[in-house]
């Protein structure tokens, strides 16, 4: 298929079943995206706000899973926070994840640093590798659903579809996010 | 509409003696999101394998191993 074809119908009809199929995980994908775009947006005031946490409250001490103990400072998600602890070459900063599993509850170092934007940047850029694996991953799903729903069939154009969605999701804010992709609707 | 929508023959494997899950199916037998199963796999806390087309697959035994150790 050339890049600039117009899908067929039969590839408009798969596309628009196949966003059904996946709409919730699409969904969950682009709302995973906001948090972070949100993150990124206000990196200067977090920052802020977990050096102002730092100075002005000790906060609940938190023991690693590596041995150290920070004091909670801020929460970034139900299971993420910043942290920081007092040391000889003064504040540093970490992001910690305590993260439950049936064999217990996990506490570890995800960045750590005296800058806490700094911190806060290797963390979002992190989480941008895990949403483009997120990515890589739905891509791989939409081909297997095409491929045993659509034998035989051409669909490369909804798997990039899908793919452009998502690339787009990750790399802008929702706002200027386009909707429409080669004809399809994603 | 799909051209073929067959169901599948009935499996005689039980889900538990399974070699391997999707991301979802192992996220939702860890009890956690799907996000941290990918964060999980990215910072390589978790091994996973590529079936055809690239799909990721967590193999039973590493979600065993998760259950009976922590992260460290």
């Amino acid at each position: 298929m050339k890049y600039n074809e117009r899908p067929t119908a039969l590839q408009e009809s798969a596309a628009v079943e196949t966003n059904a199929a996946f709409s919730k995980q699409m969904q969950q994908f682009k709302d995973t995206c906001g948090v972070i775009h949100d993150l990124e947006s206000n990196l200067t005031t977090i920052g802020n706000e977990a050096f102002k946490a730092a100075l002005l409250s000790p906060g609940r001490a938190i023991q690693t899973d590596d041995g150290t103990e920070w004091r909670h400072g801020l929460d970034l998600s139900k299971i993420t926070s910043i942290c920081h602890r007092r040391t000889e070459a003064g504040l540093e900063f970490a992001i910690v994840e305590c993260l439950p599993l049936p064999s217990g509850e996990t506490k570890e170092v995800l960045n750590s640093g005296h800058n806490v934007r700094d911190v806060l940047r290797d963390f979002i850029r992190d989480q941008k590798q895990v949403l483009n694996l997120w990515k890589d991953d739905v891509k791989a799903q939409v081909k297997e659903h095409l491929d045993q729903n659509y034998p035989r069939q051409d669909m490369s154009i909804v798997v990039e579809s899908f793919e452009i969605k998502m690339s787009r999701a990750i790399s802008e804010r929702p706002s200027v996010a386009q909707t429409q992709s080669r004809g399809i609707r994603v | 509409m799909p051209e073929q929508n067959q169901q599948p023959p009935p499996s005689t494997v039980t889900p538990a003696e399974r070699l391997a899950y999707s991301i979802q199916e192992a996220a939702d037998l860890l009890g956690i999101h799907y996000y941290t199963m990918y964060r999980l796999i990215q910072r390589q806390k978790i091994k996973t394998c590529r079936v055809l087309r690239g799909k990721l697959l967590v193999p039973r035994v590493e979600l065993v191993k998760l259950l009976q150790t922590d992260l460290r």
